[in-house]
């Protein structure tokens, strides 16, 4: 069952690659695998007992044994509603591309490997498997942004290459590392947790581990790659990178750094916390100087991606099940936000905050999207009633009675948002229709479908959190036990 | 082009529109386009008017003095199915006309307004009033401690009586406008010019009076002795008050009163229809939007046709897009109203004539340079070359 | 029925957000054929529905003891997050005030706002504010308010941005959404670390903990003053209170329910933490030196306004300045009875100060003149919300202060003379505004004045005869809510004696200063140089807007500039540094432009594979060495 998540996304980028098809083709059977993939994921999601602490649906099959790499996958609380936003977010991207996008049947087969790829990596429990995914999911979007970007997008795409390459490579030193000390037979992540190694020995490994997750989450100082690629990236492209990609680096530092090296995660924890209420703040000083809302979008990215790693670091019952939620919270709302920038610059040629002016206007203006664009922003800077709010409260609930200090800076953070966004909307959105926007293509209602859907989950998740937390509470508890 | 025009200085500017009124053309340019959208739009506009015009005499004639008008929109058909249609919104928007009435009795001006502040209008307002409320001593009472309360109302209504009428003959004119066109006797803006001018001049000693029964009684409240006529004492200040000075948007301009953003002197307003921004219709804060939403139901199809192929939205910008016709075609109004009230005929050879004229017109022409005309004739001269080259 | 009603009381403030949901096909622009005002009588029903809803609760429960209702939110891990509601008198007399100034300001607006094609908006946000200020009465439960105190800061950011394309409105609302959130985000640190510290979250739960809490005095003072910091932004106290100046720009409908009963729901949520924000002396001290500065410095303000609307809402912030006091010497009651009192008045006068303005299309009082005779309602509205707020006739306020003074409360001197001063200061502003714009010659804009139609007078008429019976509240309010009532002193000061004659003194020299000042004329200037100077500085709020540019906010902007050049020039510079030999070294990678799909595919298969057959060979050496030569 796993592995269809993983192959028919492949198998369908290989048809869509290499036959030659016509027309809508590519883009239909590209939907419609999306759509079974996303079906499939519902049929596991009724099955799935998030009472139970193990893995779920394993599938368990030796391949190269004598490296001890096994084709080994399964899903617990802690990935699951990943794998779910990975899967609904693919299908988002997909349906917001434009349908006269140029190579249509490359585009969507790289789209396909991505979304495969990501969900291989959220489903591995063989350590090396896991790094096979998360280097070939590198590569399709290294090309995504590379053909299909903005005008820097050779320099985009090759700095996203270059950091994520090497944080691979640090990932991957880790774990052989990993294996090498505990002269494990194999790449196994249950089989390696159990295993209680030395402090010296456990920062050793945690350190690359570390700086590769930190790159690819990322945190301040590794994050320079990120708004290049947001803003060379086409907006589908942005809403998979911020939806998705970003949470293998947070997924992979909840299970393998916290998950495999507890001990030297806690001996860290204080400096990881200050380091994400730097990240936080930083983000979003950046945030704040902008003039390409894609930017600020991606800044507030780094923001609030910050908060995942004081969640993780304050290693409370309550802030480890906050910090799933808040990688949930944030694929949402930030993908909510990229949809919503990409239909500004699809409509009006610009994201330059200064150029934009009055778009608000009922009859020539994008008064929808404006409108929604107030709401994706009020759900980004935490307001309550959606599920921005629960989310980052949880982090700061979970996180402050380890970690006040640094909480309160990162709540001093979340206030900024409100500052930044703000600030856009109100130049971009309020004010009078320059004269240069007044003939602006209409925005049609089938455009806008998968905003409002995303827009549907974000107040029923804030209204309704425990839809969420449910998920992943028990699992995220059950990292703190150490196996 | 605009930006030439632009840069070009004022005083030449003026000199150029002096020459074209002189030869017989119009403020707004001519041309085809132009002209489809002056008389087609006017046409939808005739419709609308001969409705708020039916419903301000109405209002007048039967809802004065009356604290809650509550049906004063239904010219007296109250039934479940105009009912059904004024909850529903489906209607036309009379508040439109009672803010023009509002905006003009509120700058005032011409014989009307001062026929309101004589001793005449007071007694015979001040006996309607007892007569009205004979048996409610405490309307009486409360008539003698704010004595202005109920005569001031009256004199609104006078004013509703008054646009009313005005808008009555309007209605008419742009209707056989339409008419014209439609029988191929308008080919030109100036044609259209020259038709309003007439119809002006034919209607300008037209009497202007409002005479309200209560029982058995007639009150005389604008007698025919007061000497009030259609051109001197509502068209002109109808023109003063909408056209130029206006009340500015709350949703463009501050009432902040430390921002002093609204000059004192109502002389120096200039929010009305030849100045008002297009672009911002159908915004909040924009009354003409109601003027715009009632005139789309009634375009001719020449002219919604023109507007589905002109914007790239079709008719998703459709009231922005009425509005700009309906400034042009109130340039020409403008232009005839002009003409009509110049000292001399324009076309004369007589140089102290022509001197005269030129003082007149150099007087309107500094204000009405001030307004959208540019920008308009601007766009149209653009539309022009672009299709030439 | 009745029990039907009453254990379902808790959908009340549901009602109006129903309605504001309903409206959005006309809000949208989903139909666009006919007009909006089917969204407006929709609002409406929904309003009138939930007032009649509580009402009869309010009788059924009256004078029984408080009960709540308890929802459990969120079960996460060990943290039990639970939504309470208090079905109380207080409670529903809130709920009552909300819903019954709501309806009347919305038929109001039927006729304020009647030329605005936006209405459906207005009237769907009209919806929201209302369904968070009667959540905010019923709440029982600090992260509830909380989050509808977010709700009420969205809602005003959205009211006051409601004519969006005017200059000063953009700004306004941003500033009044960015201010009221410094004091929200203040207020979400204390609740995180209330909750934190073992408590509840309830303001019931709250009483116990503060009485059993064995919290350090420093945190406790830190506790106590972020708590106060999310009212402080809601009821426009100093150092946060210049929002609601510029948050009068939005229509005059939404002013009255902000100057009315939204300041007073941040207000209504402090008096629920009053046994939280008075635990350390501290902060009680805060709430009392916020509250004093804050009603001497908005008095002198308001008196300097030459705009309707903002002479007005500075007076709003003066009386909850003395909201603050009464809570800082935790006399609660009096805080409830100033709430109520000052709500009804208020609303009362900005409903008159609307149709003044709709009529005469103008907010600058020195252009008025002359109304009088010809606008009774509205005169007559203004006069009686005039003499709600002034202690020299016998309507609310005289009662509350009188109640406050009577000789039952610990009061002093010091107290005594700052609610004197905010008296005198109150009856000279609201005496002469009332010159200005009432009596005297008409000027132009004011020379031809109808009075306003139904909509707007009846709900005028409606409150005045409210107002007129709101001084029962203060004298029939049983004092039963203050942690520290003595309902009696032994001996009542000299204060107590004195305070009544000395109050309507004070109120009386007001009004007969405000009768006497000279007053501006149309823009006309005195040439007194000092008089000019305090003018200025009154009239432009004591320049802090000022103070906030060259210190908070160039802070931060420079501080983002900052980050914003380290972000490009030192760490990007850095890292690029550090790959630039790397972009030579891998130009193969380059995406080639004459490629076919089948190009990039087979280069990502055998690049996937290149990796795949590397590390099964342990040929990592080779890997290694690649980047060791780029790093």
């Amino acid at each position: 069952m796993l592995s269809a998540l993983i192959l028919i996304p492949f198998v369908s980028a290989g048809i869509i690659g290499l036959i030659s098809l016509k027309g809508n083709a590519p883009r239909n059977i590209a939907i419609i695998t999306a759509v079974s993939v996303l079906v499939i994921n519902l049929i596991l999601a009724f099955q799935f007992d998030y009472q139970q602490e193990s893995f779920q649906f394993v599938e368990d099959i030796s391949w190269i044994e004598w490296i001890g790499l096994n084709y080994h996958l399964g899903i617990d609380g802690l990935s699951f509603p990943l794998v779910l936003l990975n899967s609904f977010l693919t299908l988002i991207a997909i349906y917001s591309t434009s349908s006269t996008i140029q190579r249509p049947r490359l585009y969507y087969a790289m789209l396909l490997l991505l979304s495969g790829g990501a969900a291989g990596a959220f489903l591995a429990q063989d350590l090396l498997l896991f790094f096979l995914f998360y280097e070939l999911e590198i590569v399709p979007l290294y090309f995504l942004i590379a053909i299909w970007g903005g005008a820097r997008r050779g320099y985009a795409a090759m700095k996203f290459l270059l950091y994520t390459a090497l944080s691979g490579i640090l990932v991957l030193a880790s774990f052989l590392g990993l294996v090498w000390v505990t002269k494990a037979s194999s790449f196994d992540y249950l089989s390696l947790r159990s295993p209680t190694l030395p402090l010296a020995t456990q920062l050793l490994l945690l350190a690359p581990l570390l700086i590769g997750i930190f790159i690819k989450i990322p945190i301040f100082p590794f994050h320079t790659w990120l708004p290049d690629a947001h803003v060379e990236a086409s907006t589908p492209i942005s809403v998979l990178l911020a939806g998705v990609l970003l949470k293998l680096g947070t997924y992979a530092m909840l299970r393998f750094a916290v998950g495999l090296f507890l001990d030297g995660w806690v001996y860290l924890a204080p400096w990881l916390a200050i380091l994400a209420s730097i990240s936080a703040l930083y983000g979003a000083s950046c945030a704040i100087a902008q003039k390409d809302m894609k930017k600020v979008v991606a800044y507030s990215s780094i923001a609030h991606m910050a908060y995942i790693l004081l969640a993780a670091s304050a290693t409370t019952r309550l802030s480890m099940t906050a910090a799933v939620f808040q990688m949930v919270s944030h694929g949402l709302i930030s993908a909510f936000l990229f949809l919503l920038v990409g239909m500004v610059y699809q409509k009006t040629g610009s994201r330059d905050v200064d150029v934009l002016r009055g778009l608000l206007n009922p009859e020539k203006g994008l008064p929808v999207t404006g409108g929604l664009m107030i709401l994706g922003v009020m759900a980004s800077s935490g307001l309550p009633g959606m599920v921005g709010f629960i989310s980052e409260f949880l982090v700061f609930r979970g996180s402050f009675p380890i970690f006040p200090i640094p909480t309160l800076l990162c709540l001093v953070g979340t206030g900024l948002t409100a500052v930044y966004f703000l600030l856009v909307i109100n130049k971009v959105f309020f004010g009078r229709l320059t004269e240069g926007l007044a003939q602006l293509p209409p925005v049609k209602w089938n455009e806008h479908v998968p905003a409002f859907v995303l827009l549907l989950l974000i107040i029923t998740f804030g209204i309704k959190p425990d839809w969420v937390t449910h998920w992943s509470e028990v699992q995220a508890i059950a990292l703190l036990t150490g196996g | 082009m605009v930006g030439i025009s632009v840069k070009r200085s004022k005083s030449l500017l003026i000199e150029e529109y002096i020459t074209r009124l002189e030869t017989g053309a119009a403020l707004l340019d001519n041309s085809p386009q132009n002209l489809i959208e002056v008389v087609g739009i006017l046409k939808s506009y005739g419709v609308v008017l001969d409705a708020y015009s039916i419903n301000l005499c109405y209002i007048a004639n039967t809802q004065f003095l009356k604290l809650f008008p509550v049906f004063k929109y239904f010219n007296g058909k109250v039934n479940p199915d105009t009912l059904a249609k004024f909850i529903w919104h489906d209607r036309i928007n009379y508040e439109y006309a009672e803010y023009c009435m509002k905006s003009m009795f509120w700058h005032g001006g011409g014989g009307l307004d001062a026929y309101l502040d004589t001793p005449e209008f007071a007694t015979q307002a001040d006996k309607l009033i007892r007569e009205y409320h004979k048996y409610n001593p405490l309307m009486l009472a409360l008539h003698q401690a704010f004595k202005d309360f109920l005569p001031e109302q009256m004199r609104q209504m006078s004013y509703y009586s008054a646009l009313g009428q005005f808008w009555r003959v309007m209605s008419d004119m742009f209707l056989d406008l339409s008419d014209s066109y439609d029988r191929g006797q308008i080919t030109s803006i100036p044609d259209v010019v020259e038709f309003i001018l007439d119809a002006l001049v034919a209607n300008a000693a037209r009497p202007i009076t409002y005479t309200v029964k209560r029982g058995d009684h007639r009150f005389e409240i604008l007698p025919k002795s007061a000497g009030l006529t259609f051109l001197a004492d509502t068209a002109v200040p109808y023109v003063e008050a909408i056209f130029f000075r206006g009340t500015p948007f709350p949703g463009t301009v501050s009432y902040n009163a430390q921002a002093y953003e609204i000059p004192y002197d109502l002389g120096m307003f200039n929010y009305g229809a030849l100045y008002a921004d297009p672009l911002p219709i159908g915004g909040a804060g924009i009354p003409p939007t109601l003027l715009m939403q009632d005139m789309r139901h009634f375009l001719p199809d020449y002219l919604r046709q023109l507007y589905e192929r002109k914007s790239i939205r079709g008719l998703g910008d459709i009231r922005v897009q009425i509005c700009e016709s309906f400034q042009k075609s109130m340039f020409c109004v403008t232009t005839a109203a002009i003409k009509g009230l110049a000292p001399h005929p324009l076309d004369t050879e007589d140089p102290e004539q022509k001197l005269a004229n030129r003082k007149y017109l150099t007087g309107w022409l500094n204000r009405i340079l001030e307004s959208q005309l540019i920008k308009v004739n601007g766009k149209t001269r653009n539309q022009l070359t672009a299709k030439l080259s | 029925m009745t029990d039907f009603l009453l254990e379902n009381f808790w959908v009340i403030p549901i009602y109006s957000l129903v309605g504001a949901i309903i409206t959005l096909p006309w809000s949208l622009g989903i139909i666009r054929q006919t007009g909006p005002r089917p969204a407006a009588y929709i609002n409406i029903l929904m309003t009138v529905v939930g007032f009649v809803h509580s009402s009869i609760i309010f009788n059924l429960i009256w004078a029984r003891p408080a009960r709540q209702f308890i929802f459990h939110w969120l079960q996460v891990a060990d943290l039990d997050l639970t939504l309470s509601f208090e079905l109380s008198p207080v409670s529903f007399g809130a709920l009552e005030v909300v819903t019954g100034i709501s309806l009347l300001v919305q038929i109001y607006a039927l006729g304020y706002m009647e030329k605005d094609w936006s209405l459906a908006r207005f009237f769907s946000l009209m919806g929201f504010f209302e369904t968070a200020l009667a959540g905010i009465a019923l709440s029982d439960s600090l992260l509830l308010s909380y989050c509808l105190l977010e709700a009420l800061t969205l809602s005003t950011y959205l009211l006051v941005g409601f004519w969006y394309a005017q200059p000063l409105v953009v700004t306004a609302a941003r500033d009044a959404f960015l201010t009221k959130r410094v004091g929200d985000i203040i207020l979400l640190m204390a609740i995180v670390a209330l909750s934190s510290y073992g408590e509840g979250l309830n303001f019931s739960q709250l009483e116990t903990w503060v009485n059993g809490n064995q919290l350090e005095p420093t945190i406790a003072a830190f506790l106590g003053l972020a708590l106060i910091a999310g009212p402080i932004g809601k009821c426009a106290q100093f150092p946060l209170n210049l929002w609601l100046d510029e948050a009068m720009e939005g229509p005059n409908p939404a002013g009255i329910m902000r100057n009315s009963i939204v300041v007073s729901a941040g207000a209504f949520v402090l008096i629920k933490l009053e046994p939280a924000t008075t635990l350390s002396p501290i902060s009680a001290h805060a709430l009392i030196i916020v509250g004093t500065v804050t009603a001497i410095g908005t008095s002198l303000m308001a008196i300097a306004q030459i705009d309707i609307k903002r002479a007005l809402s500075h007076s709003t912030s003066a009386y909850m300045g003395l909201v603050f006091i009464a809570v800082g010497l935790r006399q609660v009651d009096i805080a409830f009875l100033l709430l109520f009192s000052h709500a009804i008045a208020k609303a009362l006068l900005f409903m008159s100060a609307g149709s003044v303005i709709l009529t005469t299309s103008n907010q600058n009082v020195t252009e008025m003149g002359g109304l009088w005779s010809r606008m009774p309602a509205t005169s007559l509205s203004f006069l009686t919300g005039a003499a709600g707020l002034i202690a020299f006739s016998p309507l609310g306020i005289f009662w509350t202060y009188h109640r406050w003074f009577s000789g039952s409360w610990d009061v002093d001197w010091w107290l005594l003379l700052i609610v004197m001063f905010v008296n005198v200061f109150s009856a000279i502003n609201l005496t002469r505004l009332f010159r200005v714009i009432f009596l005297g010659k008409p000027q132009v804009k004011t020379r031809r004045a109808p009075e306003v139609p139904w909509q707007m007078s009846v709900p005028m008429v409606s409150l005045i005869v409210v107002t007129l019976i709101t001084p029962i509240a203060p004298l029939q309010w049983p004092l039963w809510l203050s942690p520290n009532s003595p309902l009696s002193l032994e001996q009542p000061g000299l204060v107590a004696q004195y305070a009544t004659p000395l109050l309507l003194a004070s109120g009386a020299l007001g009004c007969i200063i405000g009768s006497t000042i000279k007053v501006r004329k149309a823009w006309s200037r005195s040439s007194n140089l000092t008089l000019r100077f305090f003018q200025d500085l009154f009239a432009y709020d004591f320049y802090i807007d000022k103070l906030y540019a060259i210190t908070v906010i160039a802070a931060v902007s420079n501080l983002a500039k900052l980050a914003s050049w380290v972000d490009r020039y030192v760490i990007d510079g850095v890292v690029n540094l550090v790959s630039l030999a790397t972009i030579f070294s891998s130009n193969a990678l380059k995406y080639n432009t004459s490629g076919q799909s089948q190009f990039y595919i087979t280069t990502m298969v055998v690049a996937v594979g290149l990796l795949l057959w590397s590390m099964i060979n342990g040929q990592w050496s080779m890997v290694t060495s690649y980047w060791s030569s780029i790093m």
